[in-house]
C-alpha cells in the first residue's frame, strides 16, 4: 500500500489515542473493512514500539552538583547574560574584527618605532630614564628624591609591582582570589590584608606561581572596571604604571627573566596601550592583545581550573623555592 | 538527609512557588525529578554522548536563572523542556555538519547479522512488543541510527511523544507549534523513520 499522508496521519492519532471517540469508531471499521490499511497500522504502530524500545541512558549521578559548580562560577564570573550576549553580538563581530585588523596594520608602524626605542642604545646620563619622546607616551609617578640612587638589582629578582583593580563586585573577587591563591599552592607566600573598602595581597613566589595565578585572574578579568599596573614599585624610583592594562600584558611582564626586562616589557606596553587608546573605537585595546605577542613570546597562560570537576586538577604544588623571585601586590578596590 | 528522586513526591507547583522564594532544596528537587527524563530527551535528539551532559546543564542552570520569569501559563512540565529543547537544536545545528560525518561512520559499522535482524523487523507484519524489541540491541542501534537521520523537527517530535511520552497539546506547549502540526510532523516522522529502515536494511 502507498503511504497516504491523510491516511497515515489518523492511524497515527488512534494509536496515540488523541482521536474522539467517533473516529476511533470510525477507524477501527476502516482497519477490520481494509486489510491494507490494517498493514499500514501495524506497520506505524511498530515504528512507535521501535523507538519506545530504545534503552534510557541513566543521567551522570553528580548532575546536580556540576549544575550547582556551573552556577557558582558563572555568579562569580558575573556572565549570567553572556550566550544571550554573545548572539547579539555575533553580527557586530565581524565588522569588529575588520576595523581590528585594519587597527592593527597601523599599529605595526608604531610598534616597530616602539621596539626600536626600547632596544636602541641610551645615552649614559639617560639611563633608567625613559627616552625623550617617549616620556609622552608613560606615565612616570614624580621622583620625590631628586638624587635617588641607581636602581640595585638583586640577582634572580624578577618582576616586582602592584596591580590595581577596581571591581563592584568586591566579595565576589576576594573570594576568586583567595581561591586562587590557595589552589596555586601560593598560601605559604601570601599575606592578605581585609579593609573596608579594599584587599590588599602581597604575594612573594616563583614566577612560575606567580604566572599561574595570573592566568586565573584572566578569568575574571572583564568583571574588573579598571585595571592599572605599577611595576618596580619596590627599587626603582621611576616606576612604570600602565593604564589601563590588559591580562596578557601582565603575564609577559611578569614572566620576564629580570626586574629590568621586566621593566622595559612594561614601557613597551604602556606606549602601545597609548597607541590603541589614540585609535578610533577604544575596543582596539582588547582586540590589540594579541598584538602584543609579536614584541616577545607570549607565556603560555594555563586554563582556568575553577569549573574542573577533577581534584587532581587542584592539587597543585607549593612552588619550590629559588629560580626567579616575583613580588607582586594585588590591591583589590571596591567602586560601589 | 541526601535528597533521592524516590523522596520527591511533592507536585511541580508547590516546589516552583518555593524555588522562586528561593528554597534551594526545593529547586534541588526539581532537578533530581526531571534530570533523567531530560538528560534522556537531549541525548536521542543529539544523539551525542558526550554533550549531552553539558546540555542537561545548561538546562538546568537556565531553568534557575529563569525560575522568577516562570509565570505559570503552561506547566513547569513543558517549560523545562522547552528550553531542554531549545538548547538542544541550537546545539544541533550549529554541529549539524559533524552528525553528518558521524553518521556516515557508523552506517559503514553496521553489520550483516543487525541487518538481517532488522530485515526480519520489517518484513513481520504482526505488532511486536516494545519490551521483546527492546532486547534486541542490534536492532535498537539501527533504530538510533535511523532516528538521527531524520529531520530535526521530525526527530523532536517523535522523541518526545515516543520516548518522553508527551501527548500532543505538550508536544505542541514545548515546540510553540500548532496541535495540527504535531499531528502531521509525527505522521510524517513515523512513515519516513520506515523508509529510512527499510533503506538500511538493503
Amino acid at each position: 500500500m502507498k503511504a497516504n499522508p491523510q491516511i497515515d496521519e489518523l492511524l497515527c492519532s488512534f494509536i496515540d489515542g488523541e482521536l474522539p471517540l467517533r473516529q476511533q469508531t470510525e477507524v477501527q471499521r476502516l482497519v477490520a473493512r481494509d486489510a491494507e490499511v490494517a498493514r499500514r497500522l501495524r506497520q506505524l504502530q511498530n515504528c512507535k514500539n521501535l523507538v519506545n524500545a530504545l534503552p534510557a541512558e541513566p543521567a551522570p549521578i553528580d548532575m546536580l552538583e556540576q549544575v550547582k559548580r556551573s552556577l557558582e562560577r558563572r555568579t562569580l564570573l558575573g556572565d549570567h547574560a553572556a550566550p544571550t550576549v554573545s548572539r547579539a553580538g555575533a553580527r557586530h563581530l565581524k565588522i569588529r574584527r575588520f576595523v581590528a585588523a585594519a587597527a592593527m596594520i597601523a599599529l605595526m608602524g608604531g610598534l616597530g618605532a616602539v621596539v626600536y626605542q626600547i632596544v636602541a642604545p641610551v645615552a649614559p646620563g639617560e639611563a633608567g630614564r625613559p627616552a625623550a619622546d617617549m616620556s609622552r607616551s608613560i606615565q612616570v609617578i614624580p621622583n620625590t628624591l631628586p638624587d635617588a640612587p641607581a636602581p640595585v638589582v638583586v640577582a634572580g629578582q624578577g618582576f616586582s609591582g602592584r596591580l590595581e583593580l577596581r571591581t563592584a563586585s568586591l566579595t565576589q573577587a576576594d573570594a576568586f582570589i583567595k581561591a586562587a591563591i590557595e589552589d596555586n599552592g601560593l598560601k605559604g607566600f601570601a599575606e592578605v590584608q581585609t579593609l573596608a573598602d579594599r584587599r590588599v595581597y602581597r604575594i612573594e613566589c616563583r614566577r612560575e606561581g606567580l604566572d599561574r595565578l595570573v592566568a586565573d585572574l584572566g578569568t575574571i578579568w572583564k568583571n574588573f572596571d579598571s585595571a592599572t599596573l605599577v611595576v618596580d614599585t619596590d627599587r626603582f624610583a621611576d616606576p612604570v604604571v600602565i593604564k589601563p592594562v590588559t591580562v596578557r600584558q601582565v603575564a609577559q611582564i611578569v614572566n620576564q627573566d629580570s626586574a629590568e626586562t621586566s621593566v622595559q616589557m612594561a614601557r613597551g606596553a604602556a606606549v602601545l596601550n597609548r597607541f590603541a587608546q589614540a585609535m578610533p573605537g577604544r575596543e582596539i585595546l582588547s582586540e590589540s592583545e594579541d598584538t602584543t605577542t609579536m614584541m616577545i613570546a607570549t607565556p603560555e597562560i594555563p586554563r582556568p581550573r575553577l569549573a574542573s570537576n577533577d581534584p587532581a586538577t587542584k592539587a597543585i604544588p607549593a612552588p619550590p623555592q629559588g629560580g626567579v623571585q616575583t613580588t607582586m601586590t594585588i590591591v583589590l578596590l571596591n567602586t560601589q | 538527609m541526601p535528597l533521592s528522586a524516590a523522596s520527591i513526591n511533592i507536585d511541580d507547583s508547590v516546589l516552583v512557588q518555593r524555588s522562586q522564594s528561593g528554597d534551594l532544596e526545593a529547586m534541588e528537587r526539581l532537578i533530581l525529578k526531571y534530570q533523567g527524563r531530560i538528560y534522556n530527551v537531549i541525548l536521542k535528539i543529539s544523539g551525542n554522548s558526550d554533550d549531552t551532559a553539558e546540555l542537561t546543564q545548561e538546562t538546568f542552570v537556565k531553568v534557575i536563572e529563569s525560575i522568577d520569569k516562570f509565570k505559570g501559563r503552561s506547566s513547569f512540565y513543558t517549560w523545562v523542556f522547552r528550553i531542554a529543547v531549545n538548547l538542544t537544536l541550537n546545539y544541533c545545528q550549529r554541529n549539524a555538519k559533524m552528525a553528518t560525518r558521524s553518521l556516515d561512520a557508523e552506517d559503514n559499522e553496521s553489520d550483516s547479522q543487525a541487518r538481517q535482524g532488522l530485515k526480519e523487523f520489517l518484513s513481520d507484519d504482526s505488532a511486536a512488543d516494545p519490551a521483546v524489541l527492546a532486547q534486541r540491541r542490534e536492532l535498537c542501534d539501527l533504530a538510533k541510527q535511523a532516528l538521527l537521520r531524520l529531520e530535526e523537527p521530525q526527530r523532536t517530535v517523535m522523541v518526545l511523544r515516543d520516548i518522553e511520552g508527551m501527548n500532543y497539546a505538550e508536544i505542541a506547549d514545548v515546540l510553540n507549534i500548532e496541535l495540527g502540526t504535531v499531528r502531521s510532523r509525527l505522521s510524517r516522522a513515523r512513515s519516513h523513520l520506515r523508509e529510512i529502515l527499510e533503506a538500511m536494511q538493503k
